[in-house]
């Protein structure tokens, strides 16, 4: 009897302990439980701010659709829905089924199965929305794009948020299933844009039904961003890009060999004066249109697939090529302000250089196409293209050691390659400009991967043609001539302006940034001026031909060609140049890859943009017979 | 008679009364009052139960154990026939007009009544064979009632024998043995998948509480969300939102101390739990003072089926014991629960009654 006593009292008191235990020591947390029970908060998006141009035309806007969306969970629960649900919205069982399964939309997200539907179909299923289990018609705002894919690799695409994007982003108020920028503008200038949800909290049951509201709190319209890009430069770097890669493609390149790929290129065209980008052109490219509502995975891979050319990368801050002859500038700028030369300094240029004290082949270097050009000057040497000329400026820097065996790196440094120009946009590229130290240094850490340890002279002779290890990108090549052009001032580039309110009134300015001044006095700068303008304007330079007919006299333009070598594979044709010279307003730079001669396949590029500047009328690409 | 016992008893009763109505008001489907005017029915009969097994000498009872305990096979035996109806995969209830009749409920009581005559009979000299009879008696019913299946009221007939045979003088070395057959059967019964799946369900949740996507894991939860969030002083009478919002499944049954919980606090959960002790300790006294062995057999029994009902069920919402189908004793709604109950308060205030003649 005892015993039984004993038990009994005993679990008497663990009930009392665990009771005492539930509703005085733990009971806080529980009730904040209890209250998230009740209250379900629903979120309402907020429509995304548009991007514009510089003159406020929309690039990227947003278009209202009424959808009918299903929730995957819920309608399971009823096989009835599905039944009616589909003659309502016109399509099979078979058809709705497709689209619930649609593999776009995770499990957290609402399957649009029906876009743009009737307000009579809306009101039918509003009303009967018991019936409906897992229905909603939901109003969002989607982005639409009025000028295709025009400018795509600046504007970017919007995606739904990633497990990694969510985790960054703890304290912004994201949900999974919400829409995030994820290239480009879209992503660089995300918190701009996306303005904050609205929240409703209501009450519900168990089953989810809605008992009441408790109060709601409005979407906030995202802000508008309004970009330094002007479509009509934007489409004109592109049309002009895109049909010269389409002229090159299927040529034979002079001197034989298998024919031109043209696989892709860029094109840039900043303003000298502010940095401000005016257009930014990749090709291929891609429809930001296809990524609304989630792009198809099929369609993904394929972006992604070598045969596709891979046209989501912006090639003009992500490609990195050898700058070709476009590098001579930086050689000729080290020349002079380390008074190494003057303008007058002459060098006999006989087709073909050698090293002196280095016997074998690899010890001469010869002009494209052996041409001889005689004695020339640094401005006579930049508008022929004279390639005799800058090796021996890079073998006289490296034979003469010290800091001058440095000096065409640290002249491309101060002009801001091998760095990023801190445009913001995600994904630019670094290029390289290598030295000895760094060499080895990379010797050093990875002998493997870099087997070469030792810097010697003919490694200076190619780095003064820009050949060898040296890469930019085209962003920074553009920027190197838009330096040029004002003066000396390094900018980072900038591709927005202001951040506007719906309304249009100003949030904030986004001001030009000068990263830093490079001395450029008039004994410097005017020699490097005078050879670009020659190459394009004098009946010798490497793009006169690709310039015949442009008024160069009311604005002159200064430019120069590039061929650079790529190692199995045909050349990059290369242009850079800014103009009027008198008082520069654009700088441009072509990158073409697998295009041939600077001169033939870029330069016509570049006059074609330039057309477009000057305000000529524009006339299709052709080609010409000039050389670098 | 025992009015303390009986007070305690009509105390609760009432109070299950207004929890079943406050859990049930908002039912759709149903009018407001229509969980709480049948269990109110229920209740009448209940106490017309309890008055006629009190008045009745229990000695008559122990004398009519052999037709009874046939009586109650039978009424077992039937159930599973196409005579008795299946709800929610068990086949347990009798269809009678407008009510259900569950014998299994009942079948707790009459087995009480039994193997209390017959240890009685034998002065409680309980050598092995005896012991393995008596064994023998209380699994013929509980076979018949797995076959239902009903795990739960095995359960408490499992504790009603082990408090019996304690008390009745089994040897401690047959009492390990039992205990150890005990959990060797609970290790066959999962491993051969004689357990449903729900119910290894259920006791999973016990065991891993948080994971959300087991419905019984749901349960638990809401319910010790329920309980928590009454606090010291409760929400107030038809005030929880848990109960409101039918956020706890099987409220107005299984999980009826929620609504006390929620509504009443922890005031209300322990005077509930005080009146349950209170019941435990006139048994007890009953027990002790019964004028013979049958008498405080049956009056062990009983707290036996009290003891362990309440704990389980209590301990089930408050999350210190797996989730089991047990009722509440008059609290929890239900007819054929709250008859048997009632039978067994009447059986104790019989034995109190008679400890003197």
């Amino acid at each position: 009897m005892a015993i039984v006593g004993v038990i009994g009292f005993s679990l008497f008191a663990a009930m009392f302990t665990r009771l005492w235990y539930l509703q005085v020591m733990d009971s806080r947390e529980l009730q904040a439980l209890a209250t998230q029970n009740q209250v379900r908060e629903v979120f309402e998006t907020a429509p995304r701010g548009r991007i514009l141009d510089r003159r406020g035309r929309p690039m990227v806007a947003n278009k209202i659709s009424q959808a009918v969306t299903v929730k995957r969970l819920e309608i399971k629960e009823d096989p009835e829905v599905p039944v009616r649900l589909a003659p309502l919205l016109g399509i099979s069982q078979a058809e709705l089924a497709k689209r619930i399964e649609d593999p776009r939309y995770t499990r957290f997200r609402p399957v649009p199965v029906a876009e743009d539907v009737s307000e009579e179909l809306v009101v039918y299923l509003r009303e009967r929305s018991q019936n409906f289990r897992g229905v909603d018609v939901v109003t969002s705002y989607e982005r639409a794009y009025p000028n295709g894919t025009l400018g795509a690799h600046l504007v970017g695409y919007v995606g739904e948020i990633n497990d990694r994007e969510l985790a960054t982003r703890k304290d912004k108020d994201y949900r999974l299933g919400d829409e995030i920028g994820k290239s480009g503008v879209e992503q660089s200038y995300e918190d701009d844009l996306r303005g904050r949800p609205g929240r409703i909290q209501l009450e519900v049951d168990a089953r989810g039904r809605v008992i009441r509201t408790l109060g709601s709190t409005p979407p906030v319209p995202g802000n508008d961003v309004q970009l330094t890009v002007d479509l009509d430069v934007q489409r004109l770097a592109e049309e002009s890009l895109d049909q010269g890669l389409a002229t090159a493609r299927g040529r034979t390149p002079r001197g034989g060999g298998p024919p031109l790929a043209a696989p892709g290129g860029a094109a840039v065209v900043l303003d000298p004066r502010d940095g401000s980008v005016l257009a930014m052109a990749s090709n291929p490219t891609y429809d930001p249109g296809a990524f609304v509502n989630g792009i198809r995975p099929e369609l993904f891979q394929a972006l992604q697939a070598p045969p596709s050319r891979f046209p989501l990368n912006n090639r003009a801050i992500q490609g990195e090529y050898a700058p070709g002859s476009t590098f001579k500038l930086l050689t000729a700028l080290a020349a002079l302000q380390t008074g190494m030369i003057n303008p007058g300094t002459t060098v006999l240029d006989t087709g073909e250089y050698s090293l002196r004290s280095c016997r074998g082949q690899t010890c001469t270097f010869r002009n494209a196409g052996s041409t001889s050009y005689g004695r020339v000057n640094l401005t006579q040497a930049l508008t022929v293209s004279s390639d005799v000329f800058f090796y021996s400026l890079g073998a006289d820097f490296w034979f003469r050691g010290g800091p001058n065996a440095q000096a065409i790196q640290t002249a491309a440094r101060q002009l801001g390659l091998g760095d990023r120009t801190g445009l913001p946009l995600a994904g630019e590229q670094k290029g390289r400009i290598l030295d000895a130290g760094i060499r080895k240094k990379l010797n050093e850490s990875n002998p493997k991967a870099f087997p070469n340890g030792r810097w010697y002279a003919g490694d200076n002779v190619n780095l003064a043609i820009g050949q060898g290890e040296t890469v930019v990108t085209p962003l920074q090549l553009a920027n190197v001539y838009a330096t040029l052009a004002n003066g000396g001032t390094l900018f980072a580039p900038r591709v927005a302006a202001r951040v506007l309110r719906p309304g249009g009134e100003v949030v904030r300015e986004l001001p030009p940034s000068a990263v830093r001044q490079v001395p450029m006095p008039p004994n410097v700068r005017d020699p490097i001026v005078q050879g670009l303008t020659g190459a394009v304007a004098d009946p010798r330079g490497t793009a006169h031909g690709a310039f015949a007919g442009f008024p160069v006299d009311v604005f002159p333009v200064a430019g120069k060609t590039g061929t650079a070598q790529v190692v199995g594979k045909n050349d990059t044709a290369v242009f850079a140049a800014f103009g009027p010279v008198q008082s520069p307003q654009f700088a441009v730079s072509v990158f073409m890859e697998e295009s041939g001669f600077g001169g033939a396949a870029a330069a016509p590029v570049a006059r074609r943009v330039f057309d477009g500047l000057a305000g000529k009328p524009l006339e299709p690409i052709r080609t010409t017979g000039a050389v670098d | 008679m025992d009015l303390t016992l009986l007070g305690a008893v009509i105390a609760i009763a009432g109070l299950g009364l207004l929890m079943v109505y406050s859990a049930t008001q908002n039912r759709s489907g149903f009018a407001p009052t229509y969980f709480v005017q049948r269990q109110a029915i229920f209740t009448v009969l209940g106490i017309g139960l309890m008055v006629l097994m009190a008045t009745r000498d229990y000695r008559v009872f122990r004398d009519f154990a052999p037709p009874i305990y046939v009586a109650t096979l039978v009424a077992l035996v039937l159930v599973l026939s196409p005579l008795g109806s299946d709800k929610r995969g068990s086949q347990a209830w009798f269809q009678l007009g407008p009510f259900q009749l569950q014998p299994s409920e009942l079948a707790k009581v009459s087995v009480i009544v039994c193997l209390s005559a017959y240890v009685a009979a034998h002065r409680g000299e309980l050598d092995g064979r005896r012991l393995l009879t008596v064994l023998a008696l209380a699994a013929l019913p509980m076979a018949l009632i797995q076959g239902q299946p009903d795990l739960g009221t095995n359960l408490v007939f499992a504790s009603i024998l082990m408090a019996m045979l304690v008390v009745a003088g089994a040897r401690p070395r047959h009492m390990a043995a039992l205990v150890f057959a005990g959990i060797l059967a609970v290790v066959l019964v999962f491993q051969l998948g004689v357990v449903k799946e729900y119910q290894r369900d259920r006791l999973g949740a016990f065991i891993e509480p948080d994971s959300e996507t087991m419905r019984s894991a749901y349960s638990l939860r809401q319910s010790t969300i329920a309980i928590a969030n009454g606090g010291i002083f409760g929400k107030g009478l038809f005030r929880g939102t848990q109960t409101k919002l039918a956020y706890v499944p099987e409220q107005h049954t299984d999980f009826i101390f929620t609504v006390v919980g929620e509504e009443l606090g922890l005031v209300g959960s322990a005077l509930l739990l005080v009146l349950f002790a209170i019941i435990v300790w006139r048994t007890w006294r009953a027990a002790a003072l019964a004028k013979d062995l049958s008498g405080t057999l049956m009056c062990v029994g009983v707290l036996g089926m009290f003891v362990f009902q309440i704990f389980e069920n209590v301990g089930m919402t408050m999350g210190i014991m797996p989730i089991t189908g047990i009722p509440l004793p008059f609290m929890s709604y239900g007819g054929s629960a709250t008859l048997a109950s009632f039978a067994a308060i009447g059986l104790v205030l019989n034995v109190h009654m008679r400890r003197f003649s």
